[in-house]
């Protein structure tokens, strides 16, 4: 794995000296207070709040609120990882140095994902805002970050994989964007298909209900082996798409 | 110990079309090796699967024993490649992405700094270490390509076209600086100027459509020109024939009339005669016959002929490549095609071609004296 951490200081440094990572961060805090403002106000007009559904609930998954930007964030994020490359040719400098193509794929991703972590980073605010009206459950809280990571490490990887299919980013975003909806929609099959295999397919991919899980504290070994695959599948395909270049 | 380099039969295809059409070489240690051919002869392609950037249909390369399909750790660990359009990032500055390289390429923490420093001196770029490639031109992009091939101090560099887009003064500094690499390093460099391989080349290995058509050193390459040739632009009433009748050791190659009163001669000097006398008594008897000489320009140092006469010499059979083109009795039936298809070809490519050469020339007055010092 030698070359993995000077990639992954590159690509940091890459987005951080450029304006794109600011940009979507700052998209993003801007959405989720928006998100985090509609909460309170409808919580502080409720009149009960059942234990199960509070505001770290709501927040977390509870709404299309949460599910929105992650589907329009994550291929932001990694559009630029291999199609920049290939379009300035810096691949080849790159792909010739004394480092696996293995390395590459990972550091890349590990940076998206360092990225797409800083993102949620202001979320803390919130629930530290949040504890001064009532109480939190930390470990509901834990197993909800569990649940943003997987997700956003998924996304993440079907993105690089699609920034390593084409020379352009906006074609690397929108395959992307399309292929996260995609997933994310059959996962909603869930509430819309009638009882049978299909259904339970749509359940079992649902991040929908994933999150629902993972934001009342439910750990389920399935939903984490789907996440990892989901996040090794793509991983996988875009180092072989990378070696098939080569060949090409 | 196993050669710098080995290549064996190595073949890159495109679907039919074949970049790279079964060749073979060797690079011994320390050599200066240019690799020469027009453009796209694939002299890229043999590069960048050296490099192990592509990989070959069939064949294999090496690099210091290693092949570059299965051992790609350690070849590329041994190799300094700078690719042809020296691909930055423009979001750096020089000093960050030359670190950023050394990093890559496993030069420990401690010897980076120096050995920065160092690459940065040896390819000029130390007055430029903290500015953003992106508003560099693109002589010293270049430049800053060079230094990543040099940062790790590989024993193989492998340069694709390291002097293009460079101005003559940066031109002369990357020769001078690629041959005082020779002997501790082995360098391989590719070019379609003939003169960049005189000036810093061991040996030249000529590469046309995919294939090897000559091996051999500069001189080698300037034996097989055949004729040298002195290029005149006169002012005359008479034909000039008359006045070189009966001259010996050079014959009229072209004359022709390019407007208000003038000529430009072309002659072709023999093998065996001197060219240096030759021309003094062609000056003597043109002022003799009463005709004014405006620019004498002998085409001493171009190797355009042989380029021609070995690349584009044969462009209506190609049996004639098909079969190595290394042995001497093809050399020759190669040769003899020049007069027709090369001779015309070049009036019309000649101009533009002797043209880039002649800028350069003029950009290094001091070549002559630098290859006297040789």
């Amino acid at each position: 794995m030698s070359g993995f951490w000077a990639i992954f200081k590159r690509e940091l440094f890459a987005y951080f000296v450029t304006p794109l990572a600011y940009v979507l961060v700052l998209a993003f805090v801007c959405w989720q207070g928006l998100h985090f403002y509609l909460l309170v106000r409808s919580f502080a007009q409720a009149a009960t709040v059942s234990i199960d559904q509070g505001p770290v609930q709501a927040f977390f998954g509870g709404d299309v609120f949460y599910y929105l930007p992650l589907i329009i964030i994550c291929p932001a994020i990694t559009m630029r990882l291999f199609a920049e490359e290939r379009r300035s040719g810096t691949i080849e400098s790159l792909m010739t140095a004394p480092v696996g193509t293995p390395a590459v794929v990972l550091a890349k991703f590990g940076a998206a994902i360092f990225v797409y972590a800083t993102m949620w980073v202001p979320t803390i605010l919130y629930l530290i805002i949040m504890r001064r009206a009532g109480e939190i459950d930390w470990r509901i809280v834990g197993t909800s970050y569990l649940g943003v990571f997987g997700i956003g490490a998924q996304y993440i990887a079907i993105g690089t994989m699609m920034s390593a299919v084409t020379r352009s980013q906006l074609i690397a975003f929108m395959l992307a964007a399309i292929l996260v909806l995609g997933v994310f929609l059959l996962g909603l099959g869930e509430f819309t298909l009638d009882e049978g295999l299909a259904r339970d397919t749509c359940s079992y991919v649902s991040i929908w209900s994933q999150m629902g899980e993972l934001s009342k504290g439910i750990v389920d070994s399935r939903r984490l082996v789907f996440d990892a695959t989901l996040i090794a599948l793509p991983l996988f395909v875009t180092t072989r798409t990378i070696d098939a270049w080569r060949w090409g | 110990m196993s050669a710098a380099i080995e290549v064996e039969r190595l073949t890159k295809r495109y679907g039919e079309h074949a970049a790279v059409d079964g060749i073979s070489f060797e690079v011994q240690r320390g050599e200066v090796v240019g690799f020469l051919g027009p453009n796209g002869a694939g002299k890229s392609t043999t590069l960048r699967i050296l490099a192990g950037f592509l990989g070959a249909t069939s064949g294999t390369a090496r690099v210091e024993g290693h092949d570059v399909a299965t051992d790609p750790d350690s070849a590329r660990r041994r190799t300094g490649y700078m690719p042809e359009a020296v691909p930055l990032y423009g979001e750096m500055r020089v000093r960050e992405y030359l670190r950023f390289r050394a990093d890559l390429k496993g030069v420990p923490s401690r010897e980076r700094t120096m050995a920065i420093g160092r690459a940065m001196e040896l390819a000029r770029v130390d007055d430029v270490a903290d500015t953003l490639i992106e508003h560099l031109s693109k002589g010293y992009r270049q430049r800053v390509g060079l230094a990543d091939a040099l940062v790790a101090k590989p024993p193989l560099l492998i340069l694709d076209e390291p002097t293009a887009g460079m101005d003559p003064n940066q031109i002369r500094e990357v020769r001078a600086l690629i041959r005082s690499l020779g002997g501790r390093q082995t360098v391989l460099l590719s070019t379609h100027i003939l003169s960049e391989v005189e000036a810093s080349c061991e040996r030249v290995i000529v590469i046309d459509r995919g294939k090897i058509v000559l091996q051999g050193s500069p001189r080698d390459l300037a034996e097989r020109r055949g004729a040298e040739r002195v290029e005149l632009i006169i002012r005359a009433d008479v034909p000039p024939f008359l006045a070189l009748e009966g001259l010996e050791g050079a014959k009229i190659a072209s004359c022709r009339d390019i407007g208000q009163g003038l000529m430009r001669l072309a002659l072709e000097i023999a093998v065996d005669s001197n060219v240096g006398n030759t021309t003094e008594e062609v000056v003597t008897r043109l002022s003799g016959a009463g005709i004014k000489i405006r620019e004498v320009s002998p085409a001493k140092a171009s190797l355009e002929d042989v380029f021609a006469a070995v690349t584009h010499g044969d462009d209506d059979e190609d049996l004639g490549a098909d079969d190595e083109g290394e042995s001497e009795e093809d050399g020759e039936g190669e040769s003899d095609h020049v007069d027709e298809p090369a001779a015309s070809a070049q009036e019309g490519e000649d101009a533009s071609e002797t043209d880039e050469t002649e800028t350069e020339t003029e950009g290094e007055p001091r070549r002559d004296e630098e290859e006297v010092e040789k």
